[in-house]
């Protein structure tokens, strides 16, 4: 359809119709997809009726863990589960604004308003919901961890302790008592907080043309759960 | 040895498999209302999941206070979730031994007594390990169904081996220390202040300030032991914020 014989005004411009706005499909493209498929479905189904002849069940391999199989992690190799070190820190999102694209996400599914995981590529609301999916079975088996903990040894648990301890020790060192020290360390702090502000602020005012600078847009809304 | 990060398996009736304490699940001896909440709150979510008995200690080293549900919707206080978590983990013996012993972290001392009291059978082990900390006089913040209160180590012990119900759970029966001494499964209390309780029962009556103190106090282990000295408890209602080593 591209060249076109020219017409009676000899023009050959791709020539519009009633219908050239509407989307069109690009049909090779899916029928190619088609046929991979129905080809797994029939490879699928082989390896089930092999793993029935003998008495064992085929277990379809998770489609996450075959991108994983490629990097680190093999299917098999999965590793154990542990708690987590640093809190999720959903506070700091309060009062910013972020921009999404508006049609990236259907429902659950894609990136949109609140937090995302990336592994599963899911979007929850809430916090609450979002630290539920994170313990999930979906996504534990998605990010290639087992679900279970190994367990600890007094060994361990002895190790653990005086690791701890001497964590605390440590911090409780450098935490500066003296009075004076403090007043400076405040003002270094202080002073440093407002260069920053003013070079953002600067920066803000030479983006923006007329130099009235970005309008930003405070969202409200302290609906973190804790 | 590998157990599960969620406690869902466990919680799940049907075919528990794992270590039982008095034949059931150990989940169990929490009431179904309490476990509830405590599923359902952040601070189990995001804190308790994947822990075993050393990242525990993280968790346990953080404590600023005990508790067991609070405010209207009964919101479990963070020792409540890690006790739960120590029912899940059932650890060994000798590492709540360990956790116990150590000297330094009180609120981990006070989830492990509690911890014991809970899950250990034998009625003689539980006296034998938690009498020690009934010396131990340091204080604790406890947090009500209203509010806060100051309470001690060694009152809370006090509580574990005496009182039914402590921090939102019915502890499971314990016999009396008499029973036991009677049947000589334990050694008659040694009580702590030892000299100090002859003296008094000698001196009956005396309104010397520190003797009445001294007497409230002993007379909050008297009870508790059952110790048939057929002595007095004095009016003072067993308060005795008796400072031996400072916090």
């Amino acid at each position: 359809m591209s060249d076109r014989k020219p017409d009676a005004y000899g023009s050959s411009a791709p020539k519009t119709t009633d219908t050239s706005h509407r989307r069109t499909w690009d049909r090779t493209a899916y029928a190619e997809k088609a046929a991979s498929r129905e080809a797994q479905i029939k490879e699928e189904g082989k390896a089930r009726y092999e793993a029935s002849l003998k008495g064992q069940k085929y277990h379809a391999p998770h489609h996450k863990s075959s991108i994983l199989n490629d990097n680190e992690h093999k299917f098999e190799e999965t590793h154990d589960t542990s708690a987590r070190q640093a809190r999720l820190n959903v506070a700091d999102q309060v009062g910013k604004t972020q921009v999404i694209i508006s049609g990236a996400g259907q429902g659950k599914r894609g990136k949109s308003a609140g937090f995302y995981c990336e592994v599963c590529d899911l979007t929850y609301k809430d916090n609450l919901q979002f630290v539920e999916h994170l313990n999930s079975r979906q996504h534990l088996v998605a990010s290639g961890e087992s679900g279970e903990v190994r367990r600890a040894g007094l060994e361990e648990v002895k190790a653990r302790f005086a690791y701890l301890v001497a964590n605390r020790k440590e911090a409780k060192a450098r935490e500066v008592v003296d009075l004076g020290e403090r007043i400076e360390v405040a003002r270094e702090v202080e002073e440093r907080e407002r260069e920053e502000k003013r070079r953002r602020r600067n920066e803000k005012r030479r983006k923006t043309e007329g130099g009235v600078g970005v309008v930003e847009v405070k969202v409200e809304g302290d609906g973190v759960i804790c | 040895m590998a157990h599960h990060a969620d406690a869902k398996r466990a919680l799940d009736e049907r075919g528990y498999t794992g270590s039982l304490i008095r034949g059931d699940n150990p989940l169990k001896l929490f009431e179904k209302p309490v476990r509830d909440r405590i599923i359902e709150s952040y601070y189990w979510k995001e804190q308790c999941f994947g822990l075993n008995a050393a990242t525990l200690l993280d968790r346990a080293l953080e404590l600023t206070f005990i508790g067991g549900t609070y405010g209207v919707a009964q919101r479990p206080t963070p020792f409540l979730c890690l006790a739960f978590k120590l029912l899940q983990l059932t650890p060994d013996k000798e590492i709540i031994l360990f956790y116990l012993r150590q000297e330094e972290f009180k609120y981990l001392r006070a989830l492990a007594a509690f911890y014991v009291r809970l899950a250990w059978e034998k009625d003689a082990e539980v006296y034998e390990t938690l009498e020690p900390y009934l010396a131990d006089a340091r204080k604790l913040k406890r947090r009500t169904r209203e509010g806060w209160t100051l309470t001690h180590v060694d009152e809370f012990v006090d509580d574990l081996l005496v009182k039914s119900r402590v921090c939102a759970t019915t502890l499971p029966k314990l016999n009396p220390r008499l029973f036991l001494e009677d049947e000589d499964k334990l050694e008659p209390r040694v009580s702590a202040l030892g000299e100090e309780l002859e003296y008094m029962d000698g001196s009956d009556g005396e309104s010397d300030g520190e003797v009445e103190e001294l007497e409230a106090m002993a007379g909050e282990h008297v009870s508790a032991n059952g110790n048939g000295n057929g002595h007095l408890v004095s009016d003072d209602g067993g308060e005795s914020d008796e400072e031996m080593d400072g916090d």
